[in-house]
C-alpha cells in the first residue's frame, strides 16, 4: 500500500507544491509539477471570456459597418493610423519582458524577474498615459454621441485602454508581492499575468487593427 | 492512526465556523450550493407568483386583474427569473456546486473564494432587480427586450437601466461559475480519473459551463450598447444616426439561444445520474452521449437567427440558420434513444426521481417536435409571437429542465439531508405536476395556432381563446398545487423520513460512496476510479478502505486536494485549498455599490466604488494559502 499508485504517480512523489516557501523550493516543486497551475487554467478562462467580449464587440463594429453607407459617416474624422499603430506595436514588445520574467522567476531569479517587471511596466504606463491623452484629445473632435460609428469606435478603443489598465494594476501588484521573495503562489502569479498581457497586446492589436480598418 | 482518527483528524481541518458566520464566510461548496438553493427557490416562488397572476387575469376574456403595463412587467420579470434566477442557478449553482466535487472524487471547487463570491454577485443581483419591482420601476419590455422599445424614448424612466444591470450583474456571476466548473471539471478530478471515466454528469455541466462562458459576453456586450444608448447617448441601436435595431436581436440571440441548452443540458446530466441509478444498469452509448452532450451547445451557437426569421433576413441567411436547427436535433435525439434503450434494457423501477426523468422525456420530445416545425420558415413566420411558441418554449423549459431538477431534488434529497422522502406522496406529487403543465402548456399550442398574441393583456371575447385559456389556467393552479405536495413532502421527510443510509439507491458515482449529509472535507481517501460508475465498483471501494487505515491517499497535511492533468488524470500536484474567507461577500457588496451608482448617474461616486473593489481584492489575496 505504501507505494499505491493514484493517476500514474505514487503519493509520496507527487509535489506538495504550495508548501514552497522560498525561491528555490518553489522552483523543484515547479519543476516536479505535471503541466500548468490551476491559476493558469482560470486565467485561460477569464482569457476566453474577454475575448469573446471583443469578439462581439468587432463583431458589431463590423455589422454596423456593412448596414451603413458612409464609414465614417460624413464630416466624423477619420483615424489617424502611423502613431495609434506604433505604439499598439510598442505595447505588444512588452509581451518580451513578461515572458521573460514568467521565466526568471520559473528559475528562481528573483531580481530579474523584478527588473524585468518593471521594464514591462514601465512600457504599459507610458502607452496608457499616452492613450488616455489621445483618447481625450479625440473627444474634442467627435464624440460617442455623435453617430453609430462614433459610438462603436470609442466603446471599443475603451474597452481596450481599460484591459490595459487592469494588467498595469496586476503588474503593480505582483511587484508588491514579489518584494517579499518568491512562493510558489507568487510563481503562478507571474505565469498567469504574463500570459493575462500576451492576450491584452494581442487584443490591442487585433483592436488598433480593427478601428484602423476604415482608413484602408 | 485507525481510520476514525483520520476521519476527525480531516474534520477538525476542514471544519467550517459555527453559526452564521459560517454560512457568510463559507467556501464549502457543499454549503454555497445550499445557499443557492435556497435563494432560488425564493426566486422561483417570485417568478411563479408572477406567471400565476398572469395566469389568472387571462382565465376569462376582458378580465382586469391587473392593468396593461403592471402585466408587461409581470411577463417580464417573469421570463428573467424563470431563466436568470430560478433555472441556471439551481442547475448550475445549485445542483452543480454540491455534487459536482462529489462526483469528480474532489474535496472542493477549484476557486473557493469564487465560488463563494459567485453566490453573493447573484444574491446582489436577485435583490438588485427585484429592487426595481417594490420601486414600481420593474423591467416591462419582455425578456428579451427588443428595440427600439426599450430605448429611452419609447420606454423613459430606470426600468430598462434595472434591466441591463441586472443581467450584466448576474452574468459576472454565471461567468465566474461557469469558469471555476470548467478548471474544476478538468483539474480537479481524482487522480486516474480520465476523461472516459467521468460521470455524463460532468459532461453536461462541463457543456453548460463552456456554453455560459462564450454566450454570456454576447448578452453582457448588448447590454452594455443599450445602457449606453439610454444612458450617455450613443447611437447603436439608433436607425436614424447610423445604429441598427437589429444589431440588438443578434446580440442576444447569439446567447439567447445557447442559453436553452444551457438551461436544458444540466437537465441531460440529472437525467443521465437518475436512469442508471434505477435501471441498474450503465447507461447506453456512453462515448456518445458524452459527445452529443457537447455537441448540443456547441452546435447550440450557430442556430441563434432562427428566433428572427419574421424580420426580414435575406434568403440565404434564413435557410442556413433552418439548416443549422435541423443539425441540432441530431445530437439531441442521440440522448432521448441512448436513454429510451437504457430503460429497456435495463430494470427499471419507476421511483419518483426516475417517473420525473420518464415526464421529462417525454415533454422534451413533445417540444423538441415542435421545435422542428419552427424550421418551416413559412410556418415559423405564422406563428412568430403567439402562444404557440409559449407552449414550445415552456415544454422545452418546464418539461425539460425543471422536471429534471424536480427528480433531482427527490433523488439526491437523501444525500444532502441523511432522510428519506417519503415515496406514495412523491409519486402523486409527480402525476399532479405532469397533469397540471400539460393542461397549462398544451392548449396554448391551440390558441396559439388560432391566432391568440403573446404578451397581451387580454384579449376579448367571441374569439373562441376563453375555453382553452381556462383549461389553461386551471392547469396552472394544478401545478402550484403539485409542486407544494413536493415540497411540504420534502419539508416532511426532512424531520420525519426514515434514516437513508450513505447509499439509499445503489448509485452509480463517487457521492453515494461517502455518508449522508457528507462530511465537510467529502472523501477521507481520495478515491479510486477506474469506471464512470465508480459506487459499482467494489473492488476499488474496498481498496479505499484499505487505504484509510493505513492512512494512504488520506492527505490530512492541511486542506489538500489533489490535481490532475486535464484529460488523462495524471496526478500533477497537492494543493493547499484556501479557508473560510470574508472577502467574497465584501467584493460582492463593493460590486452591488458600484452597480446602484451606475444606475443613478454618479459617475465620480463610481470611481471611488472602484477603488472599493480594488482594495476588497487586495484584501482577499493579502493571505496565500500556506499562510493561512
Amino acid at each position: 500500500m505504501a507505494d499505491y499508485v493514484a493517476g500514474g504517480v505514487p503519493e509520496r512523489l507527487v509535489p506538495r507544491t504550495t508548501e514552497a516557501r522560498n525561491a528555490g523550493d518553489a522552483m523543484t516543486l515547479a519543476g516536479r509539477r505535471r503541466g500548468p497551475s490551476v491559476a493558469f487554467w482560470g486565467m485561460a478562462t477569464v482569457v476566453a471570456s474577454e475575448a469573446t467580449l471583443f469578439g462581439t464587440f468587432i463583431g458589431s463594429y463590423y455589422y454596423l459597418r456593412f448596414s451603413a453607407l458612409h464609414w465614417p459617416p460624413p464630416g466624423t474624422p477619420e483615424p489617424r493610423v502611423v502613431v495609434p499603430l506604433v505604439m499598439a506595436g510598442v505595447l505588444a514588445t512588452t509581451s518580451l519582458p513578461m515572458q521573460l520574467a514568467a521565466i526568471a522567476a520559473r528559475r528562481a531569479r528573483l531580481w530579474s524577474a523584478r527588473a524585468l517587471l518593471v521594464w514591462a511596466l514601465a512600457v504599459q504606463c507610458g502607452y496608457l498615459a499616452y492613450e488616455i491623452h489621445d483618447y481625450v484629445d479625440q473627444l474634442h473632435r467627435s464624440a460617442p454621441q455623435d453617430n453609430a460609428y462614433s459610438s462603436i469606435y470609442y466603446t471599443l478603443l475603451g474597452a481596450d485602454h481599460v484591459h490595459v489598465a487592469i494588467g498595469i494594476l496586476l503588474v503593480v501588484w505582483l511587484l508588491w508581492k514579489l518584494l517579499r521573495g518568491l512562493t510558489m503562489y507568487r510563481l503562478n502569479a507571474v505565469q498567469v499575468i504574463a500570459f493575462y498581457w500576451h492576450a491584452v497586446n494581442l487584443l490591442t492589436l487585433i483592436v488598433i487593427g480593427v478601428l484602423l480598418s476604415v482608413t484602408l | 492512526m485507525s481510520a476514525a482518527a483520520y476521519e476527525e483528524r480531516l474534520e477538525r481541518m476542514w471544519r467550517s465556523r459555527p453559526g452564521v458566520l459560517g454560512w457568510v464566510m463559507t467556501t464549502d461548496h457543499k454549503r454555497i450550493g445550499l445557499l443557492y438553493f435556497w435563494t432560488t427557490l425564493v426566486l422561483f416562488a417570485a417568478g411563479g407568483a408572477e406567471a400565476l397572476i398572469m395566469r389568472t387575469q387571462l382565465i376569462q376574456p376582458n378580465q382586469h386583474v391587473v392593468g396593461p403595463s403592471t402585466y408587461d412587467e409581470l411577463f417580464t420579470m417573469h421570463g428573467l427569473t424563470m431563466i436568470f434566477f430560478f433555472i441556471i442557478p439551481m442547475t448550475t449553482g445549485a445542483f452543480g456546486n454540491y455534487l459536482l466535487p462529489l462526483m469528480l472524487g474532489a474535496r472542493d471547487m477549484a476557486f473557493p473564494r469564487m465560488n463563494a463570491l459567485s453566490y453573493w454577485v447573484f444574491l446582489a443581483s436577485g435583490i438588485f432587480v427585484y429592487t426595481s419591482l417594490f420601486l414600481g420601476m420593474a423591467p416591462n419590455a419582455g425578456w428579451f427586450d427588443y428595440v427600439p422599445l426599450a430605448n429611452a424614448k419609447f420606454d423613459p424612466g430606470h426600468a430598462i437601466d434595472f434591466y441591463c444591470l441586472g443581467i450584466i450583474f448576474n452574468g459576472i456571476s454565471s461567468s465566474l461559475t461557469a469558469g471555476n466548473f470548467i478548471v474544476t471539471i478538468l483539474k480537479m478530478r481524482a487522480p486516474g480519473m480520465s476523461f472516459n471515466r467521468m460521470p455524463l454528469f460532468c459532461f453536461a455541466f462541463l457543456a453548460a459551463s463552456w456554453g455560459l462562458l462564450f454566450a454570456l459576453p454576447s448578452l453582457s456586450a448588448d447590454t452594455i450598447f443599450l445602457f449606453l444608448d439610454r444612458n450617455v447617448g450613443t447611437h447603436f441601436f439608433d436607425v436614424a444616426k447610423g445604429g441598427s435595431t437589429l444589431l440588438w436581436q443578434h446580440l442576444f440571440w447569439i446567447f439567447g439561444h445557447p442559453e436553452v441548452y444551457i438551461l436544458i443540458v444540466p437537465a441531460f446530466g440529472i437525467a443521465t445520474e437518475i436512469i442508471p441509478a434505477f435501471t441498474q444498469r450503465r447507461v447506453v452509448a456512453f462515448p456518445l452521449v458524452a459527445v452529443a452532450e457537447l455537441l448540443v451547445v456547441f452546435i447550440g451557437f450557430g442556430v441563434w437567427a432562427h428566433h428572427m426569421f419574421a424580420t426580414g433576413m435575406p434568403t440565404v441567411t434564413v435557410v442556413f440558420f433552418a439548416a443549422a436547427t435541423a443539425v441540432v436535433v441530431i445530437p439531441s435525439t442521440i440522448q432521448v434513444f441512448a436513454w429510451c434503450m437504457t430503460f429497456i434494457t435495463g430494470n427499471a423501477q419507476f421511483k419518483t426521481p426516475l417517473l420525473f426523468i420518464a415526464g421529462f422525456i417525454f415533454m422534451f420530445v413533445a417540444g423538441g417536435l415542435t421545435g422542428i416545425m419552427f424550421l418551416a420558415v413559412p410556418f415559423d413566420q405564422q406563428v412568430t409571437d403567439t402562444y404557440f411558441v409559449i407552449a414550445h418554449f415552456h415544454y422545452i423549459i418546464f418539461g425539460a429542465a425543471v422536471f429534471p431538477i424536480f427528480g433531482g431534488l427527490y433523488f439526491w434529497f437523501p444525500k444532502v439531508t441523511g432522510r428519506l422522502y417519503f415515496e406514495l406522496p412523491g409519486q402523486i406529487s409527480f402525476w399532479i405536476i405532469f397533469v397540471g403543465t400539460n393542461l397549462l402548456f398544451f392548449p396554448m399550442h391551440i390558441v396559439g395556432l388560432d391566432g391568440m398574441l403573446r404578451r397581451n393583456y387580454t384579449y376579448p371575447s367571441g374569439l373562441g381563446w376563453g375555453p382553452d385559456n381556462l383549461v389553461e389556467t386551471i392547469g396552472s393552479y394544478i401545478t402550484t398545487i403539485g409542486i407544494v405536495v413536493l415540497l411540504a413532502n420534502l419539508v416532511v421527510s426532512y424531520f420525519r423520513g426514515p434514516r437513508a443510509g450513505p447509499d439509499p439507491w445503489h448509485g452509480a458515482t463517487l457521492e453515494w460512496t461517502i455518508s449522508s449529509p457528507p462530511p465537510e472535507y467529502n472523501f477521507a481517501v481520495i478515491p479510486k476510479v477506474s469506471s464512470a460508475y465508480a459506487n459499482w465498483d467494489d473492488a476499488d471501494r474496498e481498496e479505499d478502505r484499505r487505504k484509510l487505515a493505513e492512512g494512504v491517499m488520506v492527505l490530512d497535511q492541511g486542506h489538500e486536494q489533489p490535481v490532475s492533468s486535464p484529460v488523462d488524470g495524471w496526478w500533477a500536484e497537492i494543493v493547499e485549498m484556501p479557508h473560510d474567507s470574508p472577502w467574497p461577500i465584501v467584493l460582492a457588496l463593493a460590486m452591488a455599490v458600484v452597480f446602484v451608482l451606475l444606475l443613478l448617474h454618479l459617475w465620480l461616486g463610481m470611481c471611488f466604488a472602484l477603488a472599493g473593489i480594488v482594495l476588497a481584492l487586495l484584501g482577499w489575496h493579502g493571505a496565500e494559502p500556506q499562510e493561512s
